[in-house]
C-alpha cells in the first residue's frame, strides 16, 4: 500500500511535468541563450504572485467550489497594507493584519458559499465586484505611493544578491498547505467534500465549517500574493490584479486540479504556475509577437491540460492493472 | 484535424493583412487648438440653458478623473460668466463595462441632452446611443480615443506626436547612438499602435544610430511591464533607453531599473501625478503629458463652436508636452500656453 501511494505521487504530476521540460526544450531550441540560471530565477520568480494565488485558490477547488473574488482580496490587501506602513506601522504587523484581511475576507467568502447555498462562482462573483469596490473607497481611486524600504526589503529584498526573498515564502506557503492537505484532517476532508460533499456529510464531518476554512486558505494566498505586490512595486494600486483570478485557475487546471472538485495537488498546482510563468518569459526572450502570444499562450494552455488529461488517464489504468 | 488547423492558419494570416483603420484621427487635416482659435475667433453662446452629458471610460482612472475635474472647471467658468450651462459628466463601471456606458448614453440622449462629448471604452460601443443621437439632431464629439467613426467632431491629442517626442528626447539624451526598447499596451490597441508607430517613424528617419531591439506587450499592467524589463536589462546589457506606451508601466520598469542599478532612461506617457512624483525624485526621466484638465475645456469649446454654426475641421488637436526634471515644476498653464477662451452671447 505504501508503495503504490508513493508511485502514486510521484507519477500524479507527472504530465505538468513533461509540458514543462517540453517547453523548456523548444524555447531553448528557438534560443539557446534560454536556458540560463538567469532566465530560470526570473522564471520563478515571475510565478511568485500568480503561484500564491494559484495555491490558495486550489482549496476552494479541490471542495467543488472556486473564488473569482481573489484579484479584489488581493487589491483591498495591497492598499490597506499599504496605507498601514505609510502610517509607520511595522512592517511585520502591517504584514501580519494584511494577512489576517485576506483571511477574513475568505471566511466571508466561505460562510456565504457555505451557510447561504449559493453557487460559489456565483457568490464570489458578487464579492469580486464588492471588494474591489471597497479598495476603491478606501484610496478614492488614487494609488499609494512611497511604500518604506524596510518593508519591500523584508518581503522582496535579495539574498546572495539575486535571488529575492519572496521565493521563499511561495515555497514556504507551498509547503504548509501540502502538508496541511496531505496530512491533516482538514485535507482529507476537503478531499473527501470535493468527491461527494452529501457522503462526507452524512458519515458526521462538519463540511460547513471545513469549506468556510477552505475559502480562508484562498484569502491568505491572495493576500500574501498582496504583500509581495507590494513589496516589489513600491506603489499600491487599488486596481491591481484584474483577470488575475484567471491565471490562477489556468495554473491548477495544468496542474491536474478538477474544477469539479476532490481532484488536485498544491504541487502539481505550483508546477502549472511556473509553467506557465515558462511561457511568458519565452516568449518575451524569442520575441515573438505580441498578436501571436495571444494564439500561442492559449494553444499551449489547451495542450498542457490535455497532457495532463492522458497522464491521468495511463494513470488510472495502471492502478487498475495492480 | 491538420487541415483545419492549415486553414485556420491561412485565414488569420489572410486577414492580418487586410485590417486598416477606417477613421484614423492621427492622418486627418486637423487643427490646433491656437489655430482653431485664430481662424474662428470667439465662442459663440447662443443657447440660454445648456445641458451637456460627458461620458468617460472610468474613473478609477486618474486620467479620467483629471478629464472630470476639466469638464467641472469649464463648466464652473461659464457659469460664472453668467451662462447657464451644466455639464453632466459619467463613467462606466470600469474599462470593462461596455454595455454599462452605452446605456449613460442611452439614456442622455432619450433626456434630450443638448450635446454629448464622449470617450468611448472601444471603436464600437457607443455607436448605437451615438446613432439615436444624431437621429434626433444631438450633436457628438468624440474625445480621445475609442474612436467613433461615425461622430462628426474629435477633439484628442495626435496619438502619433505621443511616440515622436519620446523618440526626439531620447535621441538627443542618448547622443544619437544606442540601443532602446518599447513596451507595448495592447488591448487599448490605437493609442498604442500610435505611439509606438510616431515613436519608430522617428527613429528610422532621423537616428539611424539608434537600434530598437525589442518589442513587447505588457497589456498596460505594471507589473508585467517591470518583469519583461528585468528580462531585457540581461538580455540586452548595452540597453539605455525604454519607451513604455503609458506612464503605469513606465513606473514598473522604473522598479527593474533602480534593481538592476543600471542608468537606462525611462519615459511614459499620460502625464499622471505618480510620474511627475518620480521624476522630481529623480527616478523616471520623462513623461509626455496631454493635459486631460485642458482637453476637458477644449473639447466644450468646440462643441460650442459647432453648435454655434462654425465650421470646424473633423479634428482638434489638443496640446501635449515632454515634462521632464526642466519642467516638471512649470504650471501647466504655462508649458502649453494656455489662455482662457473668449465666449460670446
Amino acid at each position: 500500500m505504501s508503495k503504490t501511494k508513493r508511485k502514486k505521487g510521484v507519477l500524479r504530476e507527472m504530465g505538468v511535468l513533461i509540458a514543462l521540460v517540453a517547453m523548456f526544450a523548444v524555447f531553448t531550441l528557438i534560443d539557446t541563450s534560454f536556458i540560463s540560471i538567469y532566465n530560470i530565477l526570473d522564471i520563478i520568480n515571475h510565478s511568485t504572485i500568480n503561484g500564491l494565488m494559484a495555491i490558495g485558490i486550489t482549496f476552494a477547488i479541490l471542495t467543488g467550489g472556486n473564488d473569482l473574488s481573489i484579484g479584489s482580496v488581493f487589491a483591498i490587501v495591497i492598499v490597506v497594507t499599504g496605507k498601514l506602513l505609510v502610517a509607520g506601522v511595522h512592517p511585520i504587523l502591517a504584514s501580519l493584519i494584511g494577512i489576517a484581511i485576506g483571511f477574513g475576507l475568505g471566511l466571508v467568502n466561505g460562510t456565504v458559499v457555505a451557510k447561504l447555498k449559493l453557487q460559489p462562482f456565483v457568490a464570489t462573483l458578487g464579492a469580486m465586484s464588492i471588494y474591489r469596490g471597497v479598495a476603491y473607497v478606501i484610496t478614492g481611486g488614487w494609488p499609494v505611493l512611497r511604500i518604506p524600504r524596510e518593508f519591500r526589503q523584508m518581503i522582496d529584498g535579495t539574498v546572495f544578491n539575486y535571488v529575492p526573498k519572496s521565493i521563499f515564502i511561495l515555497i514556504g506557503f507551498a509547503l504548509i498547505c501540502h502538508i496541511v492537505l496531505k496530512y491533516t484532517p482538514f485535507g482529507s476532508y476537503i478531499y473527501a467534500m470535493g468527491g461527494n460533499e452529501e457522503a462526507t456529510r452524512l458519515s458526521g464531518v462538519n463540511v460547513d465549517k471545513f469549506k468556510i476554512f477552505a475559502y480562508g486558505m484562498v484569502g491568505i494566498g491572495a493576500a500574501l500574493a498582496g504583500l509581495v505586490m507590494l513589496a516589489r512595486l513600491g506603489t499600491g494600486e487599488p486596481t491591481a490584479g484584474q483577470g488575475y483570478e484567471l491565471d490562477a485557475i489556468a495554473a491548477t487546471a495544468i496542474g491536474g486540479a478538477s474544477l469539479a472538485g476532490g481532484k488536485g495537488t498544491v504541487l502539481g498546482t505550483f508546477l502549472g504556475a511556473i509553467l506557465l510563468s515558462t511561457l511568458k518569459v519565452g516568449l518575451i526572450v524569442t520575441g515573438v509577437d505580441t498578436f501571436w502570444q495571444y494564439i500561442a499562450t492559449g494553444t499551449i494552455i489547451v495542450i498542457a491540460v490535455y497532457f495532463e488529461f492522458i497522464q491521468s488517464k495511463l494513470y488510472r489504468k495502471s492502478l487498475v492493472a495492480e | 484535424m491538420k487541415k483545419f488547423i492549415a486553414l485556420f492558419v491561412l485565414v488569420v494570416v489572410a486577414l492580418s493583412g487586410s485590417v486598416a483603420l477606417a477613421f484614423n484621427p492621427d492622418d486627418e487635416a486637423g487643427m490646433s487648438l491656437e489655430e482653431m482659435r485664430a481662424q474662428f475667433g470667439a465662442v459663440p453662446y447662443g443657447h440660454g440653458s445648456l445641458k451637456f452629458g460627458a461620458v468617460a471610460k472610468a474613473f478609477e482612472n486618474e486620467y479620467w478623473r483629471t478629464l472630470r475635474e476639466g469638464y467641472w472647471a469649464i463648466q464652473d467658468k461659464l457659469q460664472a460668466q453668467g451662462f447657464d450651462i451644466t455639464i453632466d459628466v459619467r463613467s462606466a463601471q470600469g474599462e470593462g463595462d461596455q454595455q454599462g456606458q452605452l446605456a449613460i448614453v442611452n439614456n442622455m440622449v432619450n433626456q434630450r441632452y443638448d450635446a454629448l462629448l464622449l470617450s468611448p471604452i472601444s471603436d464600437g460601443n457607443l455607436i448605437p446611443g451615438v446613432e439615436n443621437a444624431l437621429r434626433r439632431g444631438i450633436p457628438v464629439v468624440n474625445v480621445n480615443d475609442g474612436l467613433i467613426e461615425i461622430a462628426p467632431n474629435f477633439v484628442g491629442p495626435r496619438a502619433y506626436d505621443n511616440g515622436v517626442l519620446a523618440a526626439e528626447w531620447i535621441a538627443d539624451k542618448l547622443g544619437g547612438e544606442g540601443q532602446v526598447a518599447i513596451v507595448v499596451g495592447m488591448p487599448l490597441a490605437f493609442a498604442a499602435r500610435q505611439r509606438t508607430l510616431g515613436f519608430e517613424d522617428w527613429m528610422t528617419e532621423n537616428a539611424p544610430g539608434i537600434e530598437i531591439v525589442a518589442k513587447q506587450n505588457a497589456d498596460w499592467d505594471r507589473l508585467k511591464a517591470k518583469n519583461v524589463a528585468e528580462i531585457w536589462i540581461r538580455q540586452y546589457p548595452d540597453l539605455k533607453a525604454i519607451f513604455c506606451n503609458n506612464d503605469v508601466m513606465a513606473l514598473g520598469v522604473q522598479e527593474a531599473v533602480n534593481a538592476s542599478g543600471k542608468d537606462i532612461l525611462v519615459v511614459g506617457v499620460d502625464g499622471i501625478g505618480e510620474a511627475y512624483d518620480s521624476i522630481r525624485a529623480g527616478e523616471m526621466d520623462a513623461t509626455i503629458d496631454s493635459f486631460p484638465y485642458y482637453k476637458a475645456q477644449i473639447a466644450v469649446e468646440a462643441t460650442l463652436r459647432v453648435m454655434g454654426g462654425q465650421d470646424l475641421p473633423r479634428v482638434i488637436w489638443t496640446p501635449q508636452a515632454l515634462i521632464d526634471s526642466t519642467n516638471v515644476d512649470t504650471p501647466a498653464e504655462e508649458i502649453i500656453g494656455w489662455t482662457e477662451a473668449e465666449f460670446v452671447n
